[in-house]
């Protein structure tokens, strides 16, 4: 396995981060600016900083297709960013939220994008051509408490949202004149607005930080506070789902992760690692972490020299200097986000985190 | 001039940041009971309880310390009266303590390795912070220390202040459950610190 391209801008938290779709382009959530950094030769050279909100950016998305950028902050505001050829011009989306806005994303379909807030809600905004101006509605109930991460049904009408009251949600997006009628799916068929098709919690009913369709959108993965991550496979509408499968781990809990095919879940978090689970509806487990242990390079098999340990024990105390981690990176894994696909399969997928870095992983 | 006088005297107040804006709507969260969010769980009575961990004690006696750590783990009392509760995490701590350092970690991996065994485990940790928190009742016997203290030293007071310190069993009864501290978190990981904080069900 090629080690991972390892990029480190800053010594600042990265809140999030997302790729154009030439991934040319990386937009980087830095306090109150987002950085976009184009690439020449194997590095990210700071192209230009879009200056618009006025507290910490808390989310960032490409759309793939239109090239626009849509970013929300704790100002409570979310800013579409038009691209042009004088540079990217921001457009005010009135969520009508009196908390911070926490996340966003562009819906598949790329006319809709889901805010989660701090308000209890969700706003799902859509431009309305006739007052030339982006609108949102909100999706109110049942949300008892901040929501942490939204995640968008490939139909672009469904959306999943994780949220600190311990529940993942499944909810419709719909909105006349902006979406045609979903295909009847294992959520439902009749799908008005705010609709709730599901509501999931595991067991010991720990803050979700992250929920993610699979790519068929037939099954839904969350992770909570509580190290584990579950499963949900629903037989239809109305009636329990087939298989809710709870993974609990020893480790610390995970903050983002992805899907790879329909059996197999890419995560990160605290542990400052990705880590594998493979499964299906009989069951899942953890296989193992995608950190190859033990490079060249990582510093603990080096040679070390009498002199070397005395000067090290006199200077430091000790003999080993253990100020790093093992781990590509350094602190927590905030974001993970798919690279690079090929059939279905992701092939390269990037982290970004707490330590500044951005790192792209080989699946 | 007086205009921007006011101005100035009105910002300097800054009791408006005080206002506590959630008790002021009715959706927030502080007007709303949370254990709603949950399945209510089984309530479990005092009665119960003894019943429950006069099984435990017997299998004890049995030799069989395996099968009473499991038995007062399934049966962790997350709803019930502070006395019931209480009961419970005594009988626990009997468990944990007639178990020999020899054998804590292989029975550890086997429940862990077992059907559902994760819960328990998570079970256990609640237990042991509990006891940990309670300090004199963990011991079994509720010495006041403060009688003990002798008031001659005045300057030293808070030597003899600190729960433990004077009390032998007391003592005794933490390093027991430091010892399992340590040994559930080689067997079940950082996780399980993790998912004590978490849960909602408390012991």
């Amino acid at each position: 396995m090629a080690a991972p391209e390892v990029h480190h801008l800053f010594h600042r938290p990265i809140a999030d981060h997302s790729f154009s779709a030439d991934r040319q382009t990386l937009a980087v959530a830095k306090d109150s600016t987002v950085e976009l950094y184009s690439k020449v030769g194997s590095t990210f050279k700071l192209k230009d900083e879009l200056k618009g909100h006025d507290k910490t950016i808390t989310s960032v998305d490409i759309a793939p297709n239109s090239g626009r950028i849509v970013t929300c902050s704790q100002d409570r505001n979310a800013l579409v960013w038009e691209p042009s050829p004088t540079g990217y011009k921001p457009t005010l989306v009135l969520l009508r939220i009196a908390r911070a806005a926490t996340f966003v994303r562009w819906s598949p379909s790329e006319t809709k994008f889901a805010v989660g807030s701090g308000d209890r809600v969700i706003a799902i905004c859509y431009f309305e051509e006739e007052n030339d101006w982006w609108v949102s509605k909100h999706l109110k109930k049942p949300i008892r408490s901040t929501i942490t991460s939204v995640n968008w049904h490939p139909n672009s009408v469904l959306l999943a949202a994780g949220s600190t009251d311990a529940h993942a949600r499944v909810f419709s997006s719909f909105i006349k004149g902006v979406d045609a009628r979903p295909e009847p799916s294992v959520w439902g068929e009749r799908l008005p607005f705010n609709t709730v098709c599901g509501e999931f919690l595991n067991n010991s009913a720990g803050w979700v930080h992250s929920v993610a369709f699979s790519p068929s959108g037939n099954a839904l993965a969350f992770a909570a506070h509580d190290s584990s991550i579950t499963i949900v496979y629903p037989t239809g509408p109305e009636q329990p789902p087939q298989a809710v499968i709870s993974v609990n781990t020893q480790l610390l809990p995970f903050m983002s992760m992805i899907w790879n095919g329909e059996s197999e879940i890419i995560a990160a978090g605290y542990d400052c690692e990705a880590f594998r689970f493979q499964g299906g509806p009989a069951g899942w487990q953890l296989t193992g972490t995608l950190e190859a242990k033990g490079r060249p390079g990582s510093g603990d098999a080096r040679e070390e020299s009498a002199l070397n340990m005395f000067r090290q024990m006199d200077l430091k105390g000790k003999v080993k200097d253990d100020t790093q981690l093992k781990t590509v990176h350094q602190n927590t894994i905030s974001t993970v986000r798919v690279f690079e696909e090929s059939g279905g399969a992701v092939t390269k997928f990037s982290t970004s985190g707490v330590d500044g870095r951005i790192v792209i992983w080989n699946a | 001039m007086s205009i921007i006088q006011q101005h100035t005297s009105a910002t300097l107040s800054d009791a408006w940041r005080t206002i506590n804006i959630d008790a002021l709507d009715p959706d927030s969260s502080q007007n709303f009971d949370i254990s709603t969010l949950h399945p209510p769980l089984p309530e479990i009575s005092e009665a119960e309880v003894r019943q429950l961990n006069g099984q435990v004690r017997q299998l004890l006696r049995g030799g069989d310390a395996e099968g009473a750590l499991r038995g007062c783990l399934e049966s962790a009392v997350y709803n019930g009266s502070d006395a019931a509760k209480d009961a419970h995490l005594q009988t626990v701590i009997e468990v944990l303590q007639s178990i020999k350092a020899s054998e804590m970690t292989p029975m550890l991996q086997r429940i862990h390795q077992s059907q559902g065994g994760g819960e328990l485990l998570d079970a256990l940790m609640k237990y042991l912070y509990k006891g940990m928190s309670g300090g004199a009742a963990a011991g079994g016997a509720r010495t006041p220390t403060r009688s003990l203290t002798p008031q001659a030293t005045g300057g030293f007071s808070q030597i003899g202040g600190r729960p433990g310190a004077a009390n032998e069993s007391t003592g005794a009864a933490m390093s027991v459950l430091l010892s399992w501290h340590e040994k559930v978190i080689d067997v079940a990981g950082l996780g399980c610190i993790t998912r004590c904080m978490t849960d909602s069900r408390r012991v």
